[in-house]
């Protein structure tokens, strides 16, 4: 206060009547200093002019051109009822007009005449009533603005030794609380999505001081290499968004305090970034706390416009280019409007700083963090090992004779490695390579093309591995291969299908082994029919799964090959054996079954229509085989059982074939019989 | 004539003006200055014009100033016209207005005659 204030405090005095001001002057004028008005209109303008000088107003209600009421509610409008105290006088002497004016906000009432005694008192009382109230407020106010000095400046200091340490200008952390005020306060204004009171403004733009504090626990030796990263050294800084976040939950107290909050927030979430590619916890999207992603922005830019030993500082126009064209990274589209539409006036907001010392490390790691669309920055040596590892690949793959390819659906394209190419005679890029005509259709079949697309799509992240087996042409031979690939699935939360990786294993000469162990596994070696145990199980597997056909099971015994092997020698017999093989195979078709069981007994399963006589059946295969062969007559003698009598179990057919071949026999060469005949027969017999 | 012959000439409390104001110097010096009031003249010329609005609050001032001074007299006849005008013009605010009028004669005619003692 100054010195004149000291001396008088000031009292309004409000009467029309210039001998009423006139007496209350007088009884106040030896202590107080007094402002005369003589009506309201005069009075509002004089309270507008000098509020914080005025201690008290003794306001009279009846007057020209504005009454006392018209004082008040004016006063109540502009909540100056709040700051100066008004006693109200009149000669008014019922209740209803005291009572309105108490409503109003008044302190005291003084009715006339006035006793000077009374007036004095209550003046004085007044006064001290509210100079006390104002001390107290002010008390409290200078309190709480000393506490907010102090955080403030607790922050400045705490934000300044991490960047010393840093080797950063000392005016990061000043760009980056005023960038994140200027935005916040910009972005308050352009959307409803988020809104901020100016406390919440201040706030987090005091908070954003403390985004890097966790770079206190980086070592020395990573925070201030000079030159690039290792893979392992940058992971090692990503963590100081972790540990900062740590320090703050460590805190003993004032957890609560939202300052303490926001800059959790900050420090832990202000290198995520929006399409969910950032760390420590890759948040997308508005997951990110509003007050992180602006920081986020703010530190980019910072880093960018700030001269640094390895390059000048990018102009501010340049820098927001690059930002907004999504060079640096991905923001959320209205922060960068806001960037963008507050652009002119921000070198005007940072001019009163010039950029200090530099920090290499800081804009290193932004820039590696934001400027690369891919996930993690490679270092050099993580970019050799990888390059390594593709060598190694590529040269197994030639000794292996592995075709290796890579497919993408967007853009739909197949990659061959470059042996695999010249093995198949193709281009190492086929672009739409489905398509039909395409280049792939010369190399394999269409149908297997399709068939090995359908298995493809139809696999899960979980069951990504195909293996697929066909004939491929290649160089003008049909060659037996293996397709064994694994499908590639999208990081997000969809999962999508993006393609696939594998190989192509040249499995021919296995292939033919394995089908030559096959033949010979199933098959009889001179006459190459079915074995007994393969066609046994052929056999079973056709009744089984048969569908409405009746079956004739046949076996079939060569008469006399005993008398031909000691007449013409066993050579011939052998012969004899072939030829009838060969005849059968001739005589069966696609859904019968031929074998020879052991010596000169075959086993037969035929067809056998139901409008069909079995002994027909029978026929059929007789007349195959039955004839003259080099001067030597074949005659064969068949017993038959039928599935249409028998039903559709192995063991009873073949019991019922092998008696009714014995019943044959019997009779003499050349001999056929049913087993449903010969049952009727017995039966017949006993009758 | 002194100031206490004054108060009972204009038909005044001066016992009970003392007791508010104190002092003898002080009501003189406000009983002196009540001939400077510009209220009658106000309340004269807007019944003359029938801006009985203004008229009520000449009447309302005179009140005050009257009831300040203890000027009892001129205090009650004011004081009722100043009540009839708050309901507008009427014959019983008329006959008042005439009370009030020969009521503020009759009290400058005492303060001028004793304003003359003074200066005499």
């Amino acid at each position: 206060m100054s010195k004149e204030q000291e001396l008088k405090q000031k009292i309004l005095i409000v009467d029309d009547s210039e001998m009423n001001r006139a007496i209350l002057t007088d009884m106040l004028e030896s202590e107080y200093e007094i402002i005369e008005a003589e009506n309201g209109v005069e009075a509002v303008e004089i309270i507008k002019e000098r509020k914080a000088e005025l201690s008290l107003i003794l306001l009279d209600i009846v007057m020209p051109k504005m009454d006392g009421f018209g004082v008040l509610e004016v006063m109540n409008k502009r909540d100056w009822i709040e700051d100066v105290p008004v006693i109200m006088i009149s000669s008014e002497s019922g209740a209803a007009p005291v009572k309105r004016a108490y409503e109003m906000g008044i302190s005291d009432y003084i009715s006339r005449p006035f006793d000077s005694t009374v007036v004095h008192r209550r003046v004085v009382n007044t006064i001290m009533l509210y100079a006390k109230q104002k001390k107290l407020a002010a008390l409290v106010m200078e309190q709480i603005d000393e506490n907010e000095k102090q955080s403030a400046l607790m922050i400045d200091i705490l934000s300044h030794i991490v960047e010393f340490r840093n080797g950063e200008s000392g005016l990061h952390v000043l760009h980056i609380r005023i960038l994140t005020e200027q935005i916040l306060r910009y972005l308050d204004q352009i959307t409803d999505k988020y809104s901020f009171t100016q406390e919440e403004i201040t706030l987090i733009s005091t908070a954003s001081a403390l985004h890097d504090i966790g770079k206190i626990s980086i070592p020395g030796e990573i925070l201030n290499k000079p030159g690039r990263l290792t893979k392992e050294e940058f992971d090692t800084m990503k963590t100081h968004t972790t540990i900062g976040a740590e320090m703050l939950e460590n805190l003993a107290f004032h957890q609560d305090e939202p300052l303490v909050k926001e800059a959790h927030a900050i420090c832990r979430w202000h290198h995520e970034r929006y399409d969910g590619k950032g760390y420590p916890d890759g948040l997308k999207g508005d997951d990110i706390p509003i007050s992180a992603q602006v920081v986020a922005l703010a530190d980019v830019y910072d880093a960018l416009t700030s001269e640094r030993v390895y390059k000048k500082a990018i102009p501010h126009e340049e820098a927001v280019r690059m930002i907004c064209n999504g060079e640096c990274g991905t923001f959320n589209p209205l922060i960068l409007k806001c960037l963008n539409d507050i652009a002119d006036v921000l070198p005007q907001k940072l001019k009163e700083s010039t950029p200090g010392r530099t920090n290499e490390q800081e804009l290193q790691e932004i820039l590696e963090n934001k400027l690369q669309p891919k996930d993690a920055p490679a270092s050099e040596r993580t970019l050799q090992l990888l390059e390594r590892e593709r060598m190694k690949c590529s040269f197994y793959a030639s000794m292996s004779d592995e075709i290796q390819f890579e497919y993408t659906l967007f853009p739909p394209m197949l990659t061959l490695s470059d042996w695999g190419a010249k093995r198949l005679e193709l281009p190492e890029l086929i672009m739409d390579p489905f398509q039909e005509g395409g280049p792939l259709y010369s190399i394999v079949d269409k149908g297997d093309i399709v068939e090995f697309l359908r298995i493809l799509t139809d696999t899960t992240p979980e069951k990504p591995v195909v293996k697929y087996d066909c004939k491929a042409n290649i160089s003008g031979e049909s060659r037996w291969v293996r397709i064994v690939c694994q499908s590639m699935w999208s990081f997000d939360d969809e999962s999508r299908f993006t393609g696939a990786i594998g190989k192509v294993v040249d499995i021919h000469e296995s292939r033919m082994r394995m089908d030559a162990l096959e033949q010979m596994a199933s098959h009889d070696a001179m006459t190459s029919l079915l074995n007994y145990d393969y066609a046994k199980k052929q056999i079973q597997d056709l009744l089984r799964e048969r569908s409405g056909e009746e079956y004739v099971l046949m076996l079939m015994d060569v008469d006399g090959i005993k008398k031909a092997n000691i007449q013409k020698g066993r050579e011939f017999g052998d012969k004899i054996l072939i030829h009838v093989a060969d005849r059968i195979k001739e005589a069966v078709g696609a859904n019968e079954i031929a074998s020879r069981i052991s010596g000169d007994e075959f086993l037969l399963l035929t067809t056998c229509d139901m409008d069909m006589d079995m002994d027909r059946a029978a026929s059929r295969i007789a007349q195959a085989v039955e004839g003259e062969y080099e001067g030597y007559r074949i005659s064969v003698c068949i017993g038959m059982a039928g599935t249409r009598h028998m039903g559709t179990n192995y063991n009873v057919l073949f019991h019922g074939a092998d008696a009714a071949l014995r019943a044959a026999k019997k009779n003499g060469p050349g001999q056929r019989e049913n087993y449903q005949n010969l049952i009727s027969t017995r039966a017949e017999d006993k009758l | 004539m002194n100031l206490k012959e004054c108060y009972e000439a204009l038909g005044g409390d001066y016992e009970d003006v003392l007791g508010r104001l104190r002092t003898e110097k002080l009501v003189q010096k406000f009983v002196l200055k009540f001939l400077n009031d510009k209220s009658y003249e106000l309340l004269c010329k807007s019944l003359e014009t029938g801006d009985y609005e203004e008229a009520f609050r000449a009447s309302h001032t005179i009140k005050g100033v009257c009831q300040n001074l203890s000027f009892t007299r001129l205090y009650e006849s004011s004081h009722q016209l100043t009540e009839a005008l708050r309901a507008g013009w009427s014959e019983e605010a008329a006959g008042l207005a005439e009370r009030v009028k020969a009521d503020y004669g009759r009290t400058a005619a005492a303060i001028s005659e004793f304003q003359k003692g003074l200066e005499g």
